[in-house]
C-alpha cells in the first residue's frame, strides 16, 4: 500500500497538484474563517462567478489569468461594497446585482474568444492536476500577501466582527476594513476557481472552516485546524481521484463535505 | 461635562427623541431611566456620534477631548455574536485594540491593564474561557473589563443590569459608582428604576423626551414615574439640580 501511495508522486503534475491544494487549503483556512464567522458565504460563492470577466478579458489580451481574476475580484469586492451603500439595498440584493452583471460580462467576452482552449476551460471547470510551476508560485505569493494582510489588521478586524458599535465608537474604519475582507475572499476564490471551478469553489473556502467551527474554542486554533483538515482533505481527494479514476476537483470537495459531516456527528455526539 | 442641547433624533418617519437637554457631569453616576421604545439607547449613541441628530446639538466640554478617544460604550449584551470563537482575554484585550492603535500589539503595560480589568471585575479565573460558556452575568462583567482596559474617561452603559442577578448587580453598581468617584462621568441606560435610584447621583427620566432631571429625591416623585412610563407624556418639567 505505501507502495501504492508513493507511485503517483512520480508524476509531476500530481506533485503539483498537491503543492497547490495543500497551500489553497492553508489560504482558505485563513480567510475561510472570517468568512464563515462572518457569514459571508454567499459573497464567496458570487466572487467565484465575478471573476469571470477578469479571466476570459486576461485571456483576450494575453495577459496572466490570475492577474485578470485579481483584477475582477477587487473591482467586485469594491462594487458590492460601493452599491449596498449608495443605494440603500440590503447587500445580498446588491450582490446579486454585481455578480450575475460580472459573470455576463464574462459569458458575453468569451462568446467573442476566437477559441475554447484548454487553458480557459480549465480555470472555468478547475482541474487541479492542470497546476503549472507558475501557479504555483502566484498561490504561494498570493497567499503570502493575504497571509501578512490578515496578521497585520487582526486585532481591527476581531473587534469589527465582535462588536461593530464599538468598532464605530473607537473610530476604526468600519467600511473600509469590510472592504478589505471582501477583496482578500476575492483573491482566495481566485485560486480556488483554479483548483475545483466555479461552481465548486466555494466549498474549499468554507467547508473546512466550518467544520474547525464546531470544536475550536478560539479564532488561532480554528485556523489551525482548519487548515490541516482542509489540507488532509485535499490530499486524500487527489488521491483517491487518482485511484478511482475520479475528477480530482469534486473528489477533493465531495471529501471536504464529508469531514464536515462526520465532524458534526462527532459533535452531536459529544454534547 | 457632556450637554445635549434641545436633541431631536428621527429614524425615517418615527420620532425617537425630541428636544432632549441633559448634562452628564465628571464625578457623577448617572441613570437614563425610560420605558421601552423610549429614546434611552438612542441618547447614548446620538453622544457617541453613532446616530445623527435631526436638530440639536451635543457639547462636550474641553477636558473630556475628542469623544471617541476619551470614552468606553458598553453595549447591550444581546446585541453582541456570544457564539464568536474568542475567550474572555480577547475580549477584555479589545479594549486596548483603539489605545494601541494600528500595527502595534499589546505588550507588558496593556497585558497588566486587561489583567487588572479582569481582577477589579473578578472574572480573573475565567480568562481563558470561550465567552459562548458564560452565563449572562459573567459576560456584563466580561464586558465591564472591556469597558475598565480602556481606561477611559466617559463609561457609557447601555442596560448593564440586564439578565444579572442581584449579587452581581450590587457588584456592577458598586464598581460603577467607584469609578464615578475617581472622577469619571458615568451613564448608564436602564429600565431599573429602583436600582437605579438607590445607587445613582442623577437620575435623567426620559420618555421621548426629557421628563425630569436631578438628583433620586428631587425627581423620583409618583408624578414624574407616572409621566414617564406612561404611554403618552404630557408632562415636562425640568429638575437641573
Amino acid at each position: 500500500m505505501p507502495e501504492a501511495l508513493l507511485d503517483p508522486l512520480g508524476l509531476g503534475f500530481f506533485v503539483r497538484a498537491l503543492l497547490g491544494v495543500t497551500l489553497v487549503s492553508v489560504l482558505c483556512a485563513l480567510v475561510g474563517v472570517w468568512v464563515v464567522l462572518r457569514g459571508l458565504s454567499y459573497i464567496g460563492d458570487a466572487m467565484s462567478h465575478a471573476v469571470l470577466p477578469g479571466i476570459v478579458g486576461a485571456f483576450l489580451l494575453h495577459i496572466n489569468l490570475l492577474f485578470g481574476a485579481v483584477v475582477a475580484a477587487v473591482f467586485t469586492a469594491l462594487g458590492i461594497g460601493y452599491v449596498s451603500s449608495r443605494s440603500g439595498l440590503k447587500q445580498d440584493s446588491a450582490i446579486g446585482i454585481v455578480f450575475v452583471g460580472m459573470f455576463a460580462l464574462g459569458v458575453t467576452l468569451l462568446s467573442r474568444a476566437p477559441t475554447y482552449t484548454s487553458d480557459l476551460a480549465n480555470f472555468l471547470v478547475g482541474n487541479p492536476l492542470g497546476v503549472t510551476q507558475a501557479d504555483l508560485w502566484g498561490a504561494l505569493a498570493v497567499t503570502g500577501v493575504v497571509a501578512f494582510t490578515l496578521w497585520a489588521v487582526q486585532k481591527e478586524l476581531l473587534l469589527v466582527s465582535f462588536d461593530p458599535t464599538e468598532a464605530r465608537v473607537v473610530g476604526l474604519p468600519v467600511r473600509r476594513l469590510n472592504n478589505l475582507l471582501l477583496i482578500l475572499v476575492g483573491m482566495v476564490v481566485v485560486l480556488t476557481v483554479q483548483l475545483v471551478g466555479t461552481t465548486l469553489s466555494v466549498s474549499l473556502l468554507i467547508t473546512s472552516a466550518a467544520s474547525a467551527r464546531l470544536f475550536a474554542p478560539n479564532l488561532r486554533r480554528m485556523v489551525i485546524v482548519a487548515a490541516i483538515l482542509g489540507s488532509v482533505c485535499g490530499v486524500v481527494g487527489l488521491y483517491l481521484s487518482y485511484f478511482l479514476n475520479t475528477a480530482a476537483g469534486p473528489t477533493i470537495v465531495l471529501v471536504n463535505t464529508a469531514a464536515f459531516l462526520i465532524a458534526l456527528v462527532l459533535k452531536g455526539k459529544r454534547e | 461635562m457632556i450637554e445635549t442641547d434641545h436633541l431631536s433624533v428621527s429614524y425615517g418617519a418615527q420620532v425617537a427623541l425630541q428636544d432632549a437637554s441633559a448634562r452628564f457631569v465628571p464625578g457623577q453616576f448617572s441613570a437614563v431611566i425610560g420605558p421601552n421604545g423610549a429614546g434611552k439607547s438612542t441618547l447614548l449613541k446620538t453622544i457617541l456620534g453613532l446616530v445623527t441628530a435631526s436638530s440639536g446639538r451635543v457639547n462636550v466640554s474641553a477636558d473630556l477631548g475628542d469623544l471617541r478617544k476619551s470614552s468606553a460604550y458598553v453595549p447591550q449584551q444581546q446585541t453582541l455574536d456570544w457564539a464568536f470563537p474568542v475567550t474572555v482575554w480577547d475580549v477584555a484585550m479589545m479594549g486596548r485594540t483603539a489605545r494601541l492603535g494600528w500595527l502595534r500589539w499589546p505588550g507588558r503595560a496593556d497585558r497588566d491593564i486587561v489583567l487588572d480589568s479582569l481582577e477589579q471585575t473578578e472574572v480573573e479565573g475565567l480568562k481563558d474561557r470561550p465567552v459562548q460558556a458564560l452565563s449572562g452575568g459573567q459576560r456584563q462583567r466580561v464586558l465591564l473589563a472591556r469597558m475598565l482596559a480602556r481606561r477611559a474617561e466617559v463609561l457609557l452603559l447601555d442596560e448593564p443590569l440586564t439578565g444579572v442577578d442581584a449579587a452581581t448587580q450590587e457588584k456592577i453598581m458598586r464598581l460603577l459608582q467607584e469609578q464615578a468617584r475617581a472622577g469619571r462621568t458615568v451613564v448608564m441606560v436602564t429600565h431599573d428604576l429602583e436600582a437605579a435610584a438607590r445607587w445613582c447621583d442623577q437620575l435623567l427620566l426620559i420618555n421621548r423626551t426629557v421628563v425630569a432631571q436631578g438628583t433620586p429625591e428631587q425627581v423620583y416623585t409618583p408624578a414624574n414615574i407616572e409621566c414617564t412610563f406612561s404611554s403618552s407624556h404630557l408632562g415636562h418639567t425640568h429638575a437641573h439640580a
